[in-house]
């Protein structure tokens, strides 16, 4: 604990007068000695083992694909143009135009989206099991350096 | 001047929303025509907001129109503000950054991370950004923004007049030691730091102690379940989770706490803190992100988590009455900085450097 551990902007308060009784009552109760060596593990030993195993090593790494990037259909496009002398008939052959570049573009669209999902599932699912697999590799690799030799 | 706002999702109880629909009141109460739009309505909102579809009626270059940030936006908003002419300011509420949530959830993880992307997209549709913090302003600027300006969150205090929770009440307002955390069980919050400070004040300080951990739990499983698994390692009593509560029940639990303690990571403002100041409750806080900024010259930070020392930090405010009297006092005073009169000068100030442009 560095000697500005704490800041006191309020200049109403003393701040070294507080900084000081704090650190006296730490020596008076223990007796000069750290509360962690009196607790074995200490609280924040075992804050960090069960992190560990609960939160995947792997998964600390930045997202690297968003599921959302996966969807390649533009899906609030619509061809548009604006030629207001045309009126209806504008409107109609614009609408004719959209339903027929959306049937054509629209499944194959919807199929490479279908793959590009699939895919990231697969990728994120090896990913897993290859931390998986590290992670048992590290296992067996610290049995075998306790174990005695032959 | 037609000054209109756009929140994606206004929400009970959510901090962005409540600023929402207070800036709508300073607003009016400036001359200005003010509506809220969002795209997401609850029916407790009816008639204080209108769908996004309405703003077709509203919108105007010469309206400008507030956006609230948080998190993203979907591409259909997205399409929208590049439509339509009004000036635009995004308010910058700031993210979370993805790497806390990364193994705890998914989707928010990718929504930090697109949210924090879209911030390029916005820098070329909006006028001007304005921060709810200097600290979230500076993050719009290392984004490339320029027109950059501080609108910090306004506390009203007529929200706080509601009567408080009779059971919680009951249940925590009793002579013991309430140590009091509001906020969402979030990584970022760094709550397992709360319970490990705890856990020397409980054993060693003030046996008598509770940690009341006040906040909600979605979309935070994993999380909690790591939470609930380290009480249960330290073996540690009194350590009090309720979820989300009430508007009723977090003037309780508020009423009841004898020290409001954050080991936060991060944060983009802090709404507890101005709560607890209204409270009176004496704050212990890491200094990180935005905190040190909201606290100003007020409260107690923290900048190395020395634990036993926190715990005696809490044990002597909570026995020497002089000290805490003087740093609640402290408190009080920072509070003014927010109260609805000053945020009104401010945002009258903004404006008008938006209308000039």
């Amino acid at each position: 604990m560095s000697e500005q551990w704490l800041e006191i902007r309020d200049t109403s308060v003393d701040a070294e007068v507080v900084r000081r009784r704090v650190r006296e009552r730490v020596s008076l109760r223990h007796h000069e000695s750290s509360w962690a060596a009196q607790i074995d593990p200490g609280p924040e030993d075992v804050v960090d083992s069960l992190r560990e195993g609960m939160f995947d090593s792997a998964a600390k790494e930045p997202v690297a694909v968003e599921q959302q990037d996966c969807d390649i259909i533009p899906r609030d496009y619509t061809i548009d143009w604006r030629v207001p002398i045309l009126g209806p008939i504008h409107a109609l052959i614009r609408r004719v135009i959209n339903a027929e570049v959306r049937r054509y573009l629209m499944p194959a669209l919807e199929r490479q989206s279908y793959l590009n999902r699939e895919f990231l599932h697969t990728l994120n699912d090896l990913r897993e099991e290859n931390d998986r697999l590290r992670r048992r590799i590290e296992e067996l690799q610290g049995d075998h350096q306790e174990s005695p030799g032959p | 001047m037609n000054v209109h706002q756009f929140h994606p999702q206004v929400a009970f109880g959510d901090a962005a929303s409540n600023q929402v629909l207070i800036l709508q009141k300073l607003l009016r109460s400036l001359g200005h025509v003010s509506e809220v739009f969002c795209e997401q309505q609850p029916f407790v909102f009816e008639g204080k907001t209108h769908p996004l579809a309405d703003y077709e009626r509203y919108t105007s270059p010469d309206n400008v129109l507030l956006l609230h940030y948080t998190i993203h936006y979907s591409e259909s908003v997205m399409s929208w503000l590049r439509r339509i002419p009004d000036r635009k300011v995004l308010i910058y509420h700031n993210i979370t950054p993805h790497h806390f949530f990364a193994g705890v959830n998914a989707p928010l993880a990718e929504a930090a991370q697109r949210g924090r992307r879209q911030l390029g997209l916005l820098r070329e549709i909006c006028d001007a950004g304005w921060g709810v913090s200097a600290f979230n302003s500076r993050e719009l600027e290392e984004h490339g923004w320029s027109n950059l300006g501080v609108m910090p969150i306004v506390f009203d205090p007529e929200r706080y007049d509601v009567r408080p929770s009779r059971s919680v009440m009951g249940a925590y307002g009793d002579e013991r030691t309430n140590v009091l955390f509001v906020g969402r069980m979030a990584p970022n919050k760094r709550i397992e730091d709360l319970i490990v400070c705890y856990s020397y004040l409980k054993r060693h300080v003030r046996p008598d102690a509770r940690l009341l951990l006040v906040g909600a739990h979605g979309g935070m499983g994993r999380y909690v379940a790591f939470l609930e698994r380290l009480v249960e390692e330290l073996d540690l009593e009194d350590v009090i989770m309720p979820g989300h509560v009430s508007h009723a029940e977090l003037m309780a639990y508020y009423r009841c706490a004898d020290c409001y303690l954050s080991m936060s990571e991060h944060e983009g403002f802090g709404v507890p803190f101005l709560e607890a100041m209204h409270f009176g409750v004496p704050i212990v806080a890491y200094e990180a992100a935005a905190v040190p900024e909201t606290l100003g010259d007020s409260g107690l930070l923290v900048r190395e988590k020395a634990y036993p020392a926190i715990a005696e930090l809490i044990g002597l405010l909570i026995e020497d009455k002089d000290l805490r009297g003087r740093i609640t006092c402290g408190q009080s005073t920072r509070l003014r900085d927010f109260l609805p009169a000053r945020a009104k000068e401010r945002l009258r100030t903004l404006l008008s450097d938006v209308e000039a442009r």
